[in-house]
């Protein structure tokens, strides 16, 4: 038997890197040096989430106990109750930290050569989404789950904020509201957990449950689901709920909704599985997730389809596509689970040429409305490749990687006895093709009748960025093994050893 | 009947909390009577956790020279929601202070606290 690490280096440095770096360029405010500082800090994060190996971290020290030897230990493998506050990170942690750093990466750049020169407490802002991001996803205690939900969605705020125009106020305080109700809202499902099963270790709550039952307490679980749903719904923006995050999307300067998808594609992720392994077993549980996840990615494709901003498209896109990435959750099987996670991997990445696209435009004198035509193809033709490759990506076109997990979503709805929301992804995937589509002839190739700027300098960050990403893109979708060989033991594993 | 004790009135003062909390959150227009409603939402969770781990007759979480750990374990009061509860409080503090910092931008901005007119939509 390997022995897994229990005391890892990496976990803590990954969290409190970002969080350094955040109190340093806060101070620093608007300081030449707060770029250098944001981009070494970046690539650190980035670093040693590539070279940690797999394990455990914990938090209070108090160990497990094993009741076949009446003695404490921290070995992860002893099937005891750990009682403590746990990080875990493996293989799917790894991908889903590696690609949000990456991105994290190329927004320090671009936040700092282009749009918002030298903003301290706006890169400050960055870094803890980042560094919440990361907690989340590695997390195995409501304790933190709760704190980095509530952490987070305070971020956002402060995110939106420093686009600084008056409908991103707006969106922020709309946001903060929720946050207040929802935040409060996991305390309680919390509270009540811990006031079922005495352990705050989600891997302790689900053993507790499993061997002694819930003893009639089913409603006081079924609340504190319904508590968990709220969060998740407002956490990964999913309907009835999306107009939050749509605008804070929408509102956040481009490079900054890279990051704050990312964000949210782990919270769906980390909760989703979260849920699922409290509250699998429950009667109507996978029901109301999977009901909650095609209401998503129907209202979102739809709502995009009426937008005339190609912000205001992508930022409804990134919703619809959320409904995908829970749709693989809320099934419950290994191949849907798989899809799922996959799904938010390739989502994170095609969403952010997109993005990365959308923040070039800003370049040409802002020119994303559809009710225009800019002719930029002409002016800039690999930006428009590049759009149009993204857009094929997040349309599941193969070889890109979209269509990857797109199809492993597909064989697990038919799978799992729902074939008819095998149809609604088609439909979903043909309407992202159909917005984006629509969007990218108005801007970029229909014969300009608005002016823009005529020598738009595009920086060399947004360029390497858009690019880079599209090549993972293909690569993932040829390769989709790459990938995959990091989430599939994260899930046939039980999710953590 | 329903014996009436510390920590049933401790659930019951929670729940009227975070009832009066949600509902002014939601129905009341003026933007600083909704912060003022979160409070009451955060102070009805802190309650609710506090009464989850009280214990009858319980005894402070710390193993005290001459305790057995049979009477420890037997009388000690759980520990874990009295660190939620600081948590919440400092979470609740921070929440609060960025709405009225928002509340106060947009004050300027409008020139009003109403919510219906603070947040009315805006042609995109």
């Amino acid at each position: 038997m390997t022995t897994i690490p229990s005391n890892l280096w990496s976990i803590p440095l990954i969290v409190a890197i970002p969080l350094l770096a955040a109190i340093v360029v806060n101070a620093l405010y608007d300081k030449r040096a707060i770029r250098y500082i944001s981009i070494i800090s970046a690539l650190l994060t980035l670093g040693i989430s590539i070279i940690s190996p797999y394990g455990y971290h914990w938090f209070t020290g108090h160990p497990a106990f094993d009741p076949t030897t009446f003695t404490f230990t921290f070995d992860p493998g002893i099937p005891g109750f750990r009682l403590s506050l746990e990080f875990f990170f493996g293989p799917m942690q790894q991908i889903m930290i590696v690609i949000s750093s990456l991105i994290l990466v190329f927004c320090v750049i671009m936040a700092t050569s282009g749009l918002t020169k030298h903003q301290g407490p706006y890169l400050a802002m960055i870094f803890l989404l980042f560094a919440s991001a990361a907690i989340i996803i590695m997390v195995n205690d409501l304790y933190h789950l709760w704190i980095a939900v509530e952490i987070g969605s305070l971020i956002v705020v402060g995110v939106v904020v420093g686009s600084g125009t008056s409908i991103s106020h707006k969106a922020a305080l709309k946001y903060a509201y929720f946050s207040a109700i929802c935040g409060s809202g996991l305390a309680i499902a919390l509270a009540l957990l811990l006031g079922i099963t005495g352990f705050p270790n989600v891997s302790d709550v689900v053993r507790v449950i499993n061997i002694f039952g819930v003893g009639g307490m089913e409603t006081i679980l079924y609340i504190s689901f319904g508590f968990f749903i709220l969060s998740w719904m407002y956490a990964g923006g999913l309907a009835p709920l999306h107009p939050l995050k749509s605008e804070v999307y929408g509102a956040s300067y481009p490079h900054a909704t890279a990051v704050l998808q990312a964000q949210s594609k782990l919270m769906l992720v980390a909760i989703g599985i979260i849920m699922l392994r409290i509250f699998g077993t429950l009667p109507f549980v996978k029901e109301v997730m999977i009901f909650l996840s095609i209401i998503t990615m129907m209202l979102g494709v739809v709502i995009a389809l009426l937008q005339i901003d190609f912000r205001w498209i992508i930022a409804y896109l990134i919703i619809s596509h959320s409904g995908l990435v829970t749709l693989g959750i809320a099934l419950g099987t290994k191949e849907g689970i798989i899809g799922g996670i996959f799904q938010a991997v390739n989502d994170i990445i095609y969403m952010s040429v997109l993005l990365f696209c959308c923040e070039a435009l800003y370049y040409f004198g802002g020119a994303t409305s559809t009710r225009g035509s800019f002719g930029i193809a002409k002016k800039s033709p690999w930006l428009c490749a590049a759009v149009l490759l993204g857009a094929f990506a997040a349309s599941g076109i193969p070889p890109f990687n979209g269509f990857q997990s797109e199809i492993i979503l597909i064989q697990a709805s038919i799978n799992a006895g729902f074939p008819e929301i095998a149809v609604i992804i088609l439909m979903v995937s043909v309407t992202t093709l159909i917005a984006l589509l629509r969007a990218i002839y108005r801007i970029f190739l229909k014969p300009p009748e608005n002016e823009v700027a005529a020598n738009a300098q595009i920086p060399k960050s947004i360029t390497i960025g858009t690019w880079l990403f599209i090549i993972l893109t293909i690569i993932i979708g040829v390769y989709p093994d790459i990938a995959l060989r990091f989430i599939v033991p994260f899930v046939e594993g039980g999710f953590l050893p | 009947m329903i014996e009436v004790t510390i920590q049933l009135l401790g659930f019951i003062a929670a729940a009227l909390l975070l009832i009066i909390g949600i509902a002014g959150m939601v129905f009341l227009d003026n933007i600083i009577k909704k912060i003022i409603a979160f409070t009451l939402l955060s102070d009805g969770v802190n309650i609710l956790l506090v009464a989850i781990g009280y214990i009858e007759g319980g005894v402070v979480p710390i193993l005290l020279p001459g305790m057995s750990t049979v009477e420890f374990t037997t009388h000690a009061a759980l520990v874990f929601p009295v660190g939620i509860v600081l948590t919440n409080i400092v979470i609740g503090v921070s929440t609060t202070a960025i709405l009225v910092a928002l509340a106060i931008m947009l004050y300027r901005r409008y020139g009003t606290l109403k919510a219906s007119v603070v947040l009315k939509g805006e042609r995109r």
